[in-house]
């Protein structure tokens, strides 16, 4: 039977269509991916490559790596490494308020914890798989277990991010393509009164091909970034590092335009005049960087309620290129790639400084990553990828207390999302041994911090 | 500095074969298109090691079946295309051809994504059980026995294809 199918299958490809591949734009997605694969190398929809590259750096020394021997420049202004966390204690430092363990993502689809809402609820999403053949999401009450099963969300199937998680209602965005390869986001909007799904897309905002920085800001609009200049690639691509991969530290940064929707108007499509890199809200104000992934810039904070302005130097460290940016509590959080050194030792940061410019602390260690403020600003999470330190990390800024939340990292990503007061969801790994993923699982974790 | 004449090169000359590799696994030419796109894109990132120890191809081909399998896993373990493109048959009996033809894809589009990946990779690209496993970053009995139960899947709809009979043959290895 087998040369029969064999003779089958080169039969059913003997005549392909015509194929609209592009050289150059190959190249280009290329080398915009070599920036942007170092903020989500380890996602759940990460390379089995990159999962790879990052573990096996560190693998034969389980040792963390000494950034002063490999040459790494010491941050400017108070800085940490990870050599002083101890691990956390459930019951002491938080509370453990749901968990669900995934066995085995590699043979099928899972359950995650897309977030939190408002009121308390986990918005549990269970995936596709062979035997429950539809995409579902529920809220989850941690307290008792029960599910609230929602209606079939519009685009189901598609990969979703949640941008609010309210009382009232829940949005949802994902990216849908234009007639090419160029996205814009859309939204998916629960009433949670009526239970009822409603889409809002907007046709004429601008769609591109990059990833852009989505979220709602405090006039429940959606603001989001265009790309109008991406940051330029030397000649010939970025020079190799000591550890053999492209090495892009100190790059020029991209800059896009933003860009404000409203939620109930897919007419209502409103080009901010700001040319902005990363850009977050802080209650009423909103603030942004002149460019990102590569320099920073200046940091600008604008008062929406009043139009006062105010901007600073962060002083990023001079080949520190910046990947990801968070605002919450009168604190900026910028996670930072600023090159790799010998033995492919990186020095990887995240830098946070307040909303006047004052250095607050600098985190700094190899593979150090996704630096976001929760608990209203008060805590700073990040995530670890070396063998010997890799888990997610709790920065308490009061005590200055630093708390290792689990150890390892799982290549799956199976809790993120918003959550509410003192909430934050972290993913430990799970299940058996895998080549390509390390782990064929992963643990889903939603703690609140004991203050 | 990365060598970017070089790997565009590659990618000119790969690409074809990569994509109608993708196409069998996802019976759509336009997402095959995509698959192959994002597995070019991460040989690219991996350029600068890849020429340093060899292999491009070998790794273009993992890279493209995991975005496969990666979208796969994402999206339904179960999707299948919608239906499978044309096919620009030509020949003497273009009516049974098509229907045949049809008849793989759609048993193909039946089978959940990794047997696919192991039929295809197996029996079109003609890599051996160990390749495969290693491909897929699974052990070769899984390999075995993912094929062998796709083998009798697609044993079961081909028998009764307008092109007649397969013949039973076991499966060898």
């Amino acid at each position: 039977m087998v040369n029969e199918l064999r003779d089958l299958m080169r039969d059913a490809v003997a005549s392909p269509p015509h194929d609209h591949g592009d050289p150059a734009g190959l190249v280009a997605a290329g080398r915009r991916r070599v920036r942007v694969r170092r903020t989500v190398a380890v996602a759940a929809t990460s390379l089995a490559a990159g999962a790879i590259a990052l573990s096996s750096v560190a693998w034969l020394d389980p040792s963390a790596p000494d950034p002063a021997a490999a040459g790494v420049p010491h941050a400017d202004g108070p800085t940490i490494s990870l050599s002083g966390a101890r691990p956390a204690v459930v019951g002491t430092d938080y509370r453990e308020l749901a968990t669900y363990t995934n066995e085995d993502l590699e043979s099928d689809n899972g359950e995650y914890f897309d977030g939190v809402t408002d009121d308390g609820l986990v918005l549990l999403r269970e995936g596709a798989t062979v035997t429950r053949h539809r995409e579902r999401f529920a809220l989850l009450d941690p307290a008792t277990g029960e599910k609230e099963w929602l209606p079939d969300r519009p685009g189901a199937g598609q990969q979703s991010w949640a941008l609010e998680l309210g009382e009232d209602r829940l949005v949802l965005m994902r990216l849908v393509n234009d007639d090419g390869m160029a996205v814009r986001p859309e939204v998916d909007v629960l009433d949670r009164t009526s239970s009822t799904w409603r889409s809002v897309r907007w046709p004429t905002l601008p769609a591109q091909d990059d990833f852009p920085t989505v979220r709602i800001g405090p006039d429940g609009r959606v603001w989001a970034t265009v790309l109008t200049r991406p940051g330029r690639v030397p000649d010939g691509g970025w020079p190799v590092g000591p550890d053999g991969e492209a090495d892009d530290a100190d790059a020029e940064g991209s800059v896009g335009s933003l860009w404000s929707m409203s939620i109930t108007d897919p007419g209502d499509v409103r080009d901010e005049g700001l040319q902005v890199g990363d850009f977050g809200f802080d209650g009423d104000r909103l603030v942004w960087t002149d460019s990102s992934n590569g320099a920073a810039g200046d940091v600008h904070v604008r008062d929406l309620s009043t139009g006062e302005e105010t901007s600073f130097d962060p002083r990023l460290g001079a080949r520190c290129n910046l990947l990801g940016l968070d605002v919450a509590g009168g604190r900026i959080a910028m996670t930072q790639y600023c090159g790799t050194y010998d033995g492919g030792v990186r020095d990887d940061r995240v830098q946070v400084v307040t909303t006047e410019g004052e250095q607050v602390v600098t985190v700094q260690a190899s593979g150090v990553d996704g630096g976001d403020l929760v608990a209203g600003g008060d805590y700073l999470t990040l995530t670890a990828y070396d063998r010997a330190t890799g888990g997610t990390y709790l920065y308490d800024f009061e005590d200055g207390r630093l708390l290792r939340l689990g150890e390892g990292i799982s290549s799956w990503s199976v809790a993120t999302g918003p959550t509410p007061g003192d909430q934050l969801l972290w993913t430990t790994p799970a299940g058996r041994k895998v080549a390509t993923f390390g782990r064929s699982g992963a643990t889903a974790h939603l703690g609140e911090i004991i203050r | 500095m990365r060598d970017e004449a070089a790997f565009v090169e590659f990618a000119q000359s790969a690409r074809d074969r990569l994509r109608r590799t993708a196409y069998l696994m996802c019976g759509d030419w336009d997402q095959a298109s995509d698959f192959v796109q994002e597995g070019l894109v991460r040989v690219y990132v991996r350029w600068p090691r890849l020429v340093r120890n060899g292999g491009e191809l070998a790794y273009a081909r993992k890279a493209v079946t995991s975005a496969f399998l990666d979208h796969a896993r994402r999206r339904s373990s179960t999707e299948r295309p919608q239906e499978a493109d044309p096919p620009a048959a030509s020949g003497e009996d273009v009516a049974a051809a098509v229907t045949t033809r049809a008849a793989l894809m759609s048993a193909l589009a039946d089978l959940p994504p990794r047997q696919r990946a192991c039929v295809v990779l197996r029996y079109f690209e003609d890599l051996s059980v160990a390749d495969t496993a290693a491909l897929l970053g699974c052990t070769e009995g899984t390999v075995k026995s993912q094929t062998s139960r796709a083998l009798f899947s697609l044993r079961a709809v081909l028998d009764d294809s307008p092109s007649g009979d397969l013949s039973e043959g076991a499966v060898s290895w």
